[in-house]
């Protein structure tokens, strides 16, 4: 008991706000895409991964590269495949839908009301063509649909396929109790073995039901005639009754009592829900609790709040070395930048500080923890800028001209106003420009050069010119002068 | 660069010649004592503080003080800025006058901002010329100064050249 208790007692507020988000986007994922094909090969890829894994924990080294390969593969397969779906899952109408909305079961097909009317309306020698789709997106095989969302009657149907009406040719497309489009045109039948008595309209419901898992009702105008075509069949029923059991049973309508369906819809979400939370507890556990690696790498160190008026002169080290252990899954995932040694400088006085490396210095990802750190403590040298005047001097280079004596040299300005550390100042008197060749100089003159801060922490005062004009004097040697 | 021993070597102007033939006896003494500290010095040494001159009229006024190639009878010959390392060496020439009475000078010399070798030079009164000479070589290139201080270490002069090809 006291066990559970401190075990209890390591678990943070963050780590359940983190089960609790990650299971509820895996409650999401079953919601949206429950029932559809990508979901049906998202929990086969699922299943891969974690014949992998066992297979990697085992040691069967051939079997866990061939499942990882096919599991990658799949991944990609799902997205090309099933992209339909995937689309419409996501194509909600807005964010709170996305997020929280739960799919509204659809009003059922008003089943009675479709027959009744498709049998009037070949009465009256009215064609007609309905497409009743299941689970399988059609967007790829149906085309110019005109979209509608009229409630199903008797009237708009019969007012749809009205011989005058401008879309009276086309397909529609039942959704519950709602026609979804008009004017659609279904891909033909290619099969040769068709009955001549069979036209467009049959062709037609017959390629739309090939294609698909769709059921589509054909009423000819012709013949009066009713046909259904599902899968590769095309079945003419005479009894409004068989044809009314066959839209019922593709639709999957039962007569049970709609409470009882919507507890039975309550009880699978409830399911779905809990098996999220403890899939995702698991997952957790599995990812954070495990301390079985450790691993050491090299994290930089990071100065903070250092005093305005101090500037970093040197440091001991600039990174340190830090061992840490933490589940394997998590300490494989460890990128550069993630582990971060703090150094708080608000307290650091002028000269050497030396500031103690500990726990709290480190940052670390959630779930990883330090084991040790090398080196235990870090120098840190603060300077005081001052601003310092300082000559300039030409740095020349090259061979001097054979003949002359450079007598005279002028620098302007002959000083420069530097910012650096008073230490590091201390040391320089003079700032040199960048090297000026000799070789070249043939008579008095000037030349542009620039200066050059030595050490590079030095920067010029704002508003000065980096660069600098040398005048020059060159004189003829004087023959007893050249050797 | 090589330290060269002439470098302490003390000159006189013509004219003081008779005041040399009496003093040479003693300046037997001094130059040997007035060496040793050079020497002291580029071992890392550190020289003893000499006591300051109180009253200013009584320091050494610098009347000249000229980069060179050469010091001959006792002139500075080929002054310039810029001196090749093939010349082997290259002097700081400098004369005081007045010197109203004998105290000690520096010739402290950087090679870019790092002190390379300082040189301790005796002047008497009334005027004196003296020099340092430093040996070249091919690392010595660069810029270079000469730092001419009293013996407090007041910063008379300061003569910046380069050593190039």
């Amino acid at each position: 008991m006291t066990g559970f208790l401190k075990f209890l007692s390591t678990i943070r507020w963050q780590d359940l706000v983190d089960i609790i988000i990650n299971s509820y986007i895996l409650f999401r994922v079953y919601v949206l895409f429950h029932g559809t094909n990508a979901f049906r090969v998202l929990v086969g890829i699922t299943s891969l991964w974690i014949l992998q894994e066992v297979a990697a924990s085992i040691g069967l080294i051939l079997t866990s590269w061939a499942v990882r390969g096919i599991t990658t593969a799949a991944a990609v397969i799902i997205i090309v495949v099933f992209r339909n779906e995937i689309r419409s899952a996501l194509q909600v109408r807005n964010v709170k839908t996305f997020i929280w909305g739960f799919p509204t079961r659809e009003q059922p097909t008003p089943v009675d009301i479709v027959v009744q009317t498709v049998y009037q309306m070949a009465k009256k020698r009215i064609g007609a063509l309905l497409v009743f789709p299941a689970k399988e997106d059609l967007g790829e095989l149906i085309h110019g649909g005109i979209p509608w969302h009229g409630t199903v009657s008797p009237e708009m149907l019969l007012s749809i396929f009205w011989p005058n009406n401008p879309v009276h040719d086309g397909a529609i497309i039942i959704r519950g109790n709602h026609i979804v489009e008009v004017g659609v045109l279904l891909p033909l039948s290619q099969r040769q073995d068709l009955p001549s008595y069979y036209g467009t309209r049959h062709r037609a419901a017959l390629g739309l039901a090939e294609r698909s898992d769709a059921l589509v009702i054909a009423v000819s105008e012709e013949r009066g005639r009713v046909t259904a075509a599902n899968g590769n069949s095309l079945t003419t029923f005479s009894e409004p009754d068989d044809l009314s059991q066959l839209i019922r049973q593709h639709l999957n309508i039962t007569d049970g009592m709609p409470a009882d369906a919507q507890k039975r819809e309550r009880l699978r979400l409830s399911v779905a829900a809990v098996l999220s939370l403890l899939v995702m507890t698991g997952i957790w556990f599995g990812f954070t609790r495990s301390q079985d690696t450790i691993t050491a790498l090299n994290a930089p160190i990071e100065y903070v709040n250092r005093p305005l008026v101090f500037e970093i002169l040197d440091t001991s080290t600039d990174e340190a070395r830090v061992q840490l252990y933490g589940s394997s899954a998590l300490i494989k995932s460890l990128r550069p930048g993630q582990v971060l040694v703090r150094v708080d400088l608000s307290k650091a006085v002028e000269g050497r500080n030396v500031f103690p490396i500990t726990q709290d210095n480190i940052i670390l990802p959630p779930g990883v923890f330090l084991n040790k750190v090398q080196p235990s403590t870090i120098d840190v040298y603060l300077d005081v800028p001052i601003t310092k005047e300082l000559p300039v001097q030409v740095d020349w280079v090259g061979k001097p001209p054979e003949n002359l004596n450079l007598a005279k040299v002028n620098v302007a300005p002959e000083t420069i106003k530097v910012i650096g550390g008073s230490q590091i100042l201390q040391h320089v008197s003079t700032i040199y420009t960048a090297p000026v060749r000799l070789d070249s100089l043939d008579k008095s003159g000037s030349v542009t050069t620039t200066l050059v801060l030595t050490p590079p922490s030095l920067k010029l005062i704002s508003n000065s010119n980096e660069k600098v004009t040398v005048n020059y004097v060159l004189e003829e040697k004087a023959n007893s002068d050249r050797r | 660069m090589v330290f060269t021993p002439l470098s302490g070597e003390e000159f006189m102007y013509g004219r003081q010649k008779k005041f040399l033939l009496l003093t040479s006896a003693a300046l037997a003494i001094i130059i040997p004592i007035a060496l040793s500290p050079v020497y002291a010095q580029v071992n890392g040494q550190a020289n003893p503080q000499p006591a300051e001159i109180a009253d200013p009229s009584q320091r050494p006024k610098l009347s000249q003080a000229t980069m060179c190639e050469r010091v001959d009878n006792l002139a500075p010959l080929r002054p310039g800025m810029v001196f090749s390392v093939s010349n082997g060496q290259v002097c700081c020439y400098t004369s005081f006058d007045p010197v109203p009475q004998a105290t000690l000078v520096y010739h402290r010399w950087f090679h870019r901002d790092e002190l390379s070798t300082q040189t301790r030079l005796r002047v008497y009164p009334p005027r004196w010329a003296t020099y340092s000479v430093i040996q070249l070589r091919d690392t010595d290139k660069g810029p270079w100064r000469v730092e001419i201080t009293d013996q407090n270490g007041r910063v008379l002069n300061v003569l910046r050249f380069s050593i190039a090809d």
